[in-house]
């Protein structure tokens, strides 16, 4: 043991030490490490892959760390949140997490980077069209879809197998279905088709479903809205028709997501128009529905060939105000590859963006309805690629909302939505 | 020669002027705070209402007044302004007679106004938002207990565009009473009770008492509160934007919700300023309004 001032000598010696590597880390001489702040949702589920993900990136880049910030779930608080810091120039942060209707919004703004170069085509050809197509304007790629989503019809396996039903193609042969278990259940509370119609961006999403099962569009490639009115007056009246005739709930109007999701999870709803994530909520072990569920194609209505569903999801973006563009771009290819992809399916049950994952032996064994999503996800349909599209989705939301609760017929709702979309076009100047 | 009569007023007026430095001196800071973070963002707002902007599409020009000229032929404006005007009037007057009834029933009680008190303060303090998801699950038409407590009639609370403003107006009546019940209370309690004592021996009682004294001590504060509840309703926000979104058609549509979708959510920074502009000419009015209410009443009395 060595004597007390020895012992002293090293202390200090030691502390003296760490100073100076501290000073070194700090000084500008030292190469000190680069942060990159990475900007998403807090990612729900099972177990939040994204740390040990961030982890792996720096131990391939040394001398980089990930600095992961979260943002609320709420998207219009997340649009909000980007919109203040990127506007008001405020604390830069390098990789962003997007939803997918924002990518061409936030590209014409000048707020991300062109990530063309960086991508070889063969890595945007690993994802789904119906992902890649919004992040592209104008020939440049924007963003690398993250995460993927898309409307899918439920309904309840054994109802429809105890009165020997397979599940609906279009919207009449639910309502027939919907009617004769209803007969047949005699359970007064027990609903028809649930789905979305409050007035937000989830009951645009469900008349745009409409509006292309249907065969039509709420604007056509050069910008008009409503290209054929009659098409879109008969899909208004068709989903204003379920409330009427009694095979949706009158409330419908004022459901979002989770408002629609809970009741069919109770057991009390035969049909819901919802997202994947409801999947897993429905296999919990103490869910009313365990295994009673199944998944369909949305319906088509009279003149369209086939149901169409809205895809949705996140993506990744780089900030134009990012200091070390190359290792962002690095970081959005890293969190999008084959490997990150499968990290999040497993860890987060969000379902990927790359199709091969979904042939993927080892996945399915963890999620099984991958199979089944596929041809759904296939057949999904991005919604408007346009930098104006919540602009055309706010101004159109009352009128579509004034539909759902009778307060306008849809031949008026159809014809202010009109006057209030080239007034939008005016004010642009375009 | 002065008198010392005079001496002494000249020298107590000239106390007054370094007196009346000191005041602005020591008001400063607190001038130059209200000045930084209240009127410069004001002027900014109305500049930036007289323009054309929107970031995203790189326009910014000037505008003027179109803006405003657009809003008095906007409908969507014009029923926001009235949603505004019919929530405001109903959840206030009910806030205050409901308010004012509790401060009563609280002074009345004998045992438990502790707890009564906590109670009350547990909705107040419950952030506007937690209470809005709570009123969602409460309202909800298959399996709230609003519902439920009907006898399971399936009324559509937030769904049918007749009903959606008064269920709004109840989650903020629910929310915001015991506010205006313990500034009343508070002011209750200050009344000596030998004031009661003293009617009572002259033979008023009940009814007239109330209205002899009870009445006239708690307008002033009363008039307080509405102040505070009436520039607050003006301006509500979180209850429509979780509960509705403004909808169904627009029925529950603010003039703050419909400023909140131009500005954050279409980006139409100049237009959404001319709606917030409105709203704070609106609150400023009123406000001045009720300022006037209140000095005549203290003149009054």
């Amino acid at each position: 043991m060595a004597p007390r001032p020895a012992r002293a000598a090293l202390l200090v010696a030691g502390l003296l030490l760490a100073l100076l590597a501290a000073g070194c880390g700090q000084g500008p001489s030292g190469a000190g490490p680069i942060t990159l702040v990475f900007k998403h949702a807090k990612i729900l589920g099972p177990a939040d892959p994204v740390p040990g993900l961030l982890r792996r990136f720096e131990a391939e880049h040394p001398g980089v760390r990930v600095q992961s910030e979260a943002l609320t779930w709420s998207s219009d608080e997340q649009h909000q949140f980007y919109v203040i810091n990127l506007e008001g120039g405020s604390p830069p942060f390098d990789v962003m997490m997007l939803d997918v209707i924002w990518v061409p919004e936030f590209a014409r703004a000048g707020w991300i980077l062109d990530l063309t170069a960086q991508v070889p085509p063969a890595e945007c050809d690993a994802h789904f069209a119906s992902a890649i197509e919004p992040a592209t304007q104008d020939g440049r790629l924007w963003a690398l879809p993250w995460f993927m989503n898309v409307g899918l019809l439920y309904y309840r396996k054994d109802l429809l197998a105890k009165y020997g039903l397979a599940p609906p193609e279009t919207y009449d042969e639910l309502a027939r279905q919907v009617r004769l278990i209803q007969a047949g259940e005699r359970d007064p509370r027990l609903d028809g088709y649930l789905w979305q119609g409050k007035q937000y961006e989830g009951g645009m999403v469900n008349v745009l479903e409409a509006l292309w099962a249907n065969g039509t569009r709420v604007i056509d490639e050069r910008g008009r809205p409503f290209p054929e009115p009659e098409r879109a007056r008969e899909a208004l009246a068709a989903l204003r028709g379920l409330i009427e005739s009694g095979v949706s709930p009158p409330w419908v109007t004022a459901a979002d997501e989770e408002l629609t999701r809970r009741p069919f999870g109770d057991g009390r709803a035969i049909f819901l128009r919802g997202w994947p994530y409801a999947l897993d909520l429905f296999e919990l072990p103490d869910s009313r529905v365990r295994q009673r569920v199944g998944v369909a194609p949305m319906p088509r209505l009279a003149h369209g060939p086939v149901g169409a569903a809205s895809t949705g999801g996140a993506h990744l973006a780089v900030s134009a105000r990012t200091r070390h563009p190359a290792l962002a771009v690095e970081l959005v290819r890293f969190l999008t590859s084959d490997v990150a992809q499968r990290a999040m399916t497993e860890g987060a049950a969000l379902r990927p963006s790359r199709p091969a994952l979904y042939h993927d032996a080892q996945l399915i064994a963890r999620d099984p309805t991958l199979p089944a999503l596929l041809p759904l996800i296939l057949r999904g349909h991005p919604r408007p690629i346009t930098p104006y599209y919540l602009m055309l989705s706010t101004t159109l939301q009352p009128e579509f909302s004034a539909v759902l609760v009778g307060r306008k017929s849809p031949a008026r709702a159809v014809q202010d939505g009109i006057a209030q979309v080239r007034h939008l076009e005016q004010a642009l100047g375009r | 020669m002065a008198s010392p009569r005079c001496d002494t007023s000249s020298r107590r007026s000239a106390a007054d002027v370094t007196d009346r430095r000191l005041g602005w001196l020591l008001l400063a800071p607190a001038l130059l705070l209200l000045g930084g973070l209240t009127v410069y963002p004001a002027i900014w707002v109305i500049w930036l209402s007289l323009q054309y902007r929107v970031p995203v599409f790189g326009i910014a020009r000037w505008a003027g007044a179109a803006h405003y000229a657009f809003l008095t032929v906007d409908s969507r404006f014009w029923n926001a302004a009235g949603v505004t005007a019919l929530f405001t009037v109903a959840s206030v007057a009910l806030e205050s007679i409901l308010g004012l009834a509790m401060a009563l029933a609280l002074r009345g009680q004998q045992r438990g106004r502790r707890v009564a008190v906590a109670l009350l303060l547990l909705a107040w303090a419950l952030p506007s938002v937690v209470t809005a998801k709570m009123f969602e699950w409460l309202y909800h038409p298959s399996g709230g207990l609003v519902n439920f407590l009907l006898g399971g009639r399936a009324v559509n609370w937030l769904g049918d565009p007749a009903l959606a403003l008064p269920s709004l107006v109840l989650a903020d009546v629910w929310r915001t009473t015991p506010f205006v019940a313990l500034l009343c209370y508070a002011r209750l309690l200050t009344i000596p009770a030998e004031l009661y004592e003293a009617a009572e021996v002259d033979g008023a009682a009940g009814v007239q008492a109330f209205a002899r004294i009870t009445w006239p001590l708690v307008r002033p504060i009363l008039l307080v509160a509405l102040l505070f509840r009436t520039l607050d309703a003006l301006r509500a926000f979180d209850i429509m934007f979780v509960l509705t979104g403004g909808g169904p058609a627009g029925s529950t549509e603010t003039l703050t919700v419909y400023a909140y979708r131009a500005l954050f959510q279409t980006l139409q920074i100049g237009f959404g300023s001319a709606i917030g502009v409105v709203v704070f000419v609106l609150v400023m009015l009123v406000a001045w309004a009720y300022l006037r209410l209140i000095n005549r009443q203290e003149a009054a009395a």
